[in-house]
């Protein structure tokens, strides 16, 4: 064991990571779906229009993960345990979501005239 | 064939008098303050959780003493609200949390898997720093009177409690980083700190506890972070998050605190597993009867732990759909949790089993943990839990898997690997009669409750109808004795760190690789690189020996021979 | 003092790529930090879609849009700054962490002015201020209640960010890392990068999906 390493060898290991050119690229189609998510802002989609600007956040949020973060080229234990926080906020949002639509009764609210609140 | 041997008295090791341990490298306070050392943090973080148990029993008992009779008998109800609620806050984030991963998973992991260190030693001495730090805000918020909520700061009463909610909120939000660190150190020293030879499978069952723990640690702390920053936002500056009259839902809070605080009763119960894991080979003489089960139903109530939390609110208001979904899926823990129970008992079959303290403790446990695992999975079921929903029958119920699995584990732990951290013996004897009288009060305090609960008797309620009275005094008395039980096992245990027996580097022929170094370890865990060669549960062969400077393993005779 | 490798791991590889486990793993943790109030922010207008609907039309979308435009050029030059370093070249490297940094500190300006104009239009946390008289829907006040929470939390976030690549920067500036070891300034740019995408779903959820036409 050596207190430090030598640079070449060291070197060697480092990753190549994408080159400025790819940098380029994804900074620019990042930029473009950014555009594309601020059109759709005023083009009246109604219902679709959160799930077409979650649709583009999703893709940019991938192509930050793949190419800045160089997700891909990471080991198999660091995607899983990435993934799996991502799961499991899946998992809150869904199940949470799923309560509020599916109640029967309405949702929480004061009568009206009963809202007094306390000040402790 | 089982055979029985009360008050093993290991032979005397044949001990080099100057031999380098972790415990006598220095002996400044400066050397235990600033210790990378992950076996020296262990120690700290036992001995302040231990200080914790003690404030959360004394809590405990006052509460108890406080239902002898139906009226007030010597605490007022506005500090019996309080109490109940310190009560469950130290013991759930200041004890139970940290118990068993920081002190001895910080202990023995690394040595488990042959590793010099933890991979981020001063990362783990400063999770230690900032749970001092929490432990210190939740004793501020004490002083400033606590809070009254009760350990889950339900919304919207917690927004407007007049109690101290901001100071115990930031407390516990302080911890929930502690634990975070802790967790995110195990998991990359699990996976890039093992030896030659330490396979995954080859790891010992504890380790995967720890694993498994880690990722509940990481993933769901700080979910709680959040809620309770949130409720600290709404008490200090009323911004009514959870507010019908502003467009909030208080049944949104509870999604979120549960989403934690259902897979923190996993953290909880996982690394007892872990232990209890490793005793039952131990003293069975034997390997596990399967050992992917236990790794694999580890990692099985690790995942499925998180889709369970809205069984804690089936009476709050969720919609049928969701209650029926998650019903389905807390049944889905229970059947990893049984694979467990199942796998243990079948350990023992066959095997040479040994009485020692950790065993009887290990007994204790499974009578316990079958025990309110099945009532965990009565009052998962609708229909029953609108009966027993917050009435005594749940306090018991988790009382059984809190104190009776966890608190059992974590002394039997106590016990078993007192011989590797201190480099001596416990009395076997008093080990043995303080853990039955565990168990006797424990089960005397907690079975009567079931029965309360059963009958109607509501939690949290200071004022009780009279007919409740003959049970909450034999509830009563037995918290008395689990206490004194308690006490005693300090005593012996502190008597025994200075004047016990030396142990040897393996007392209990266990062939887990921490059992590998001598008793108490030397700075680096092992005195040479070490190499495994055998599972850790492989009792076909003698045990080859403790590692010795040099890297030649020098065998002993094993006093289970 | 170079990047030296500790007395626990056996080579500097393995020291790297048990850094890289860990911010991973601390960015899972940090993903559920955020998911809290992410959950709540869907569940809530999934109960009031014509309050959040206000909300979203009250916001200032131009500085949003930029902010967001900044991000995501700091991200770029964040990840030049990486691949600088790996080729040893310090000296870009530094330029393009201190380019980075000052796209952080002009992102915290524009938030920090669209607070201003939040607060003169009578918009406070909590439902508070003369704006909520005019829309009182509860869901109007919850959207701005979670909009303070939330891009304060990022904001939080991206401050820290910004301590972090000056610890880097100034380490690079020192050639304490460099081509031999590169790996302290990449996972510091992960984190980064998690801050930028954080960002990438705070600005539609605040700036632009519409609500709903009718109460």
């Amino acid at each position: 064991m050596s207190a430090r390493a030598e640079p070449e060898a060291a070197a060697q290991h480092a990753e190549e990571g994408p080159s400025p050119r790819a940098l380029t690229y994804t900074l620019i189609a990042l930029l473009v779906l950014a555009g594309l998510s601020l059109a759709l802002r005023f083009a009246h989609l109604g219902g679709f229009s959160f799930l077409a600007a979650l649709l583009i956040a999703v893709i940019k949020a991938s192509l930050v993960a793949v190419v800045f973060m160089e997700f891909l080229h990471e080991k198999p234990t660091v995607r899983f345990a990435f993934a799996t926080g991502l799961s499991l906020f899946a998992l809150l949002v869904v199940l949470l979501v799923a309560d509020v639509l599916t109640r029967t009764i309405p949702p929480l609210s004061n009568p009206p005239g009963t809202a007094q609140r306390y000040h402790g | 064939m089982t055979t029985i041997d009360v008050g093993v008295v290991p032979v005397p090791h044949r001990e080099a008098p100057s031999r380098e341990t972790y415990l006598n490298v220095a002996y400044t306070v400066k050397s235990w303050a600033l210790t990378t050392d992950h076996k020296r943090i262990g120690i700290l973080y036992l001995v302040t959780t231990t200080f914790a148990l003690l404030l959360g029993g004394v809590f405990a008992l006052v509460l108890r003493t406080e239902h002898l009779t139906p009226d007030q008998t010597i605490i007022d109800a506005y500090t019996y609200n309080r109490m109940f609620t310190m009560h469950g806050i130290v013991m759930v984030w200041l004890f139970m949390i940290p118990s068993i991963p920081t002190a001895f998973g910080n202990f023995l992991l690394p040595m488990m898997i042959g590793a010099k260190d933890v991979a981020f030693p001063r990362l783990n001495l400063a999770s230690y720093y900032i749970y001092v730090a929490g432990v210190v805000w939740v004793i501020v918020a004490l002083w400033m009177g606590g809070a009254d909520t009760g350990w889950t700061f339900y919304a919207p009463y917690s927004a407007h409690s007049p109690s101290a909610v901001v100071p115990t909120v930031f407390g516990i939000f302080i911890l929930g980083w502690s634990t975070i660190i802790t967790g995110v150190n195990f998991i990359v020293t699990t996976h890039t700190m093992r030896a030659k030879g330490v396979t995954w499978f080859r790891m010992p069952l504890f380790v995967w506890a720890m694993y498994g723990v880690s990722i509940i640690q990481t993933l769901a702390t700080p979910v709680l972070a959040i809620s309770l920053l949130i409720v600290g936002i709404d008490h200090w500056f009323d911004w009514g998050l959870f507010d019908p009259h502003r467009g909030g839902d208080p049944v949104l809070y509870q999604h979120l605190f549960w989403f934690y605080s259902h897979p923190a009763v996993y953290i909880m119960i996982l690394p007892a597993m872990g232990v209890i894991s490793e005793v039952v080979p131990t003293f069975s003489h034997k390997n596990p009867a399967s050992y992917k089960a236990i790794a694999y139903s580890t990692l099985g109530i690790a995942f499925v732990g998180f889709g369970t939390w809205g069984h804690h609110m089936f009476v709050a208001g969720i919609s049928l759909f969701d209650a029926a979904a998650f019903g389905v899926l807390s049944m889905l823990v229970a059947i990893f949790s049984a694979i467990k129970v199942f796998t243990w008992v079948l350990t023992m079959r066959r095997g040479s089993v040994a009485v020692a303290t950790p065993m009887i403790y290990f007994f204790a446990f499974l009578f316990l943990f079958v025990f309110g695992g099945m009532t965990g999975v009565a009052v998962a079921t609708q229909s029953l839990d609108v009966h027993w929903h917050d009435t005594y029958f749940v306090v018991a119920h988790f009382h059984f898997i809190m104190v009776g699995g966890t608190l059992t584990a974590w002394l039997a732990a106590l016990h078993y690997w007192f011989p590797k951290i201190t480099g001596r013996m416990y009395p076997e004897r008093w080990g043995i009669v303080a853990g039955t009288i565990v168990f006797a009060g424990f089960f005397m305090t907690f079975f009567p409750q079931f029965l309360l609960g059963n009958g109607g008797m509501a939690r949290r309620y200071y004022y009780y109808d009279p007919v409740y009275q003959p049970l909450h005094v034999v509830s009563t008395v037995g918290a008395w004795l689990l206490g004194a039980a308690m006490l005693l096992t300090l005593c012996y245990l502190l008597v025994a760190c200075f004047t016990g027996p030396p142990a040897g580097a393996n007392p209990w022929d266990s062939r887990s690789y921490e059992w590998y170094t001598p008793s108490p370890p030397p700075k680096h865990n092992f005195p040479a690189e070490p190499v495994f060669e055998l599972d850790p549960y492989d009792y076909t062969v003698p045990f080859p020996g403790e590692l010795k400077a040099g890297g030649e393993q020098a065998p002993q005779e094993a006093p289970h021979a | 003092m170079p990047e030296q490798v500790a007395e626990q791991f056996e080579d500097l590889e393995k020291q790297a790529h048990a850094a890289r486990l860990g911010m991973w793993v601390f960015l899972g943790s940090e993903v559920l930090f955020f998911s809290g109030l992410f959950a709540l922010y869907t569940g809530y207008r999934t109960e009031h879609p014509y309050g959040f609907g206000v909300g979203v039309e009250h916001n200032t979308i131009a500085w949003g849009s930029v902010n967001t435009g900044v991000l995501l050029v700091s991200s770029y030059t964040v990840a030049m700054a990486v691949h600088m370093l790996r080729r040893g070249r310090n000296t870009a490297s530094a330029l393009l962490l201190g380019a980075t940094i000052f796209l952080g500190l002009v992102f915290l300006g524009i938030k920090t002015g669209e607070y201003l104009k939040h607060f003169s239009d009578g918009i406070y946390p909590g439902g508070w201020g003369h704006f909520f008289e005019e829309h009182g829907d509860p869901g109007t006040k919850m959207f701005f209640t979670l909009y303070y929470c939330m891009t304060g939390l990022h904001a939080i976030h991206v401050f820290a960010g910004m301590c972090v690549l000056s610890l880097l920067l100034w380490k690079v500036l020192r050639r304490d890392i460099g081509a031999w070891a590169p790996h302290p300034l990449a996972i510091g740019a992960v984190y980064w990068h998690l801050v930028d995408m954080i960002w990438i779903f705070l600005w539609p959820l605040f700036y632009l999906i519409p609500g709903a036409s009718q109460s």
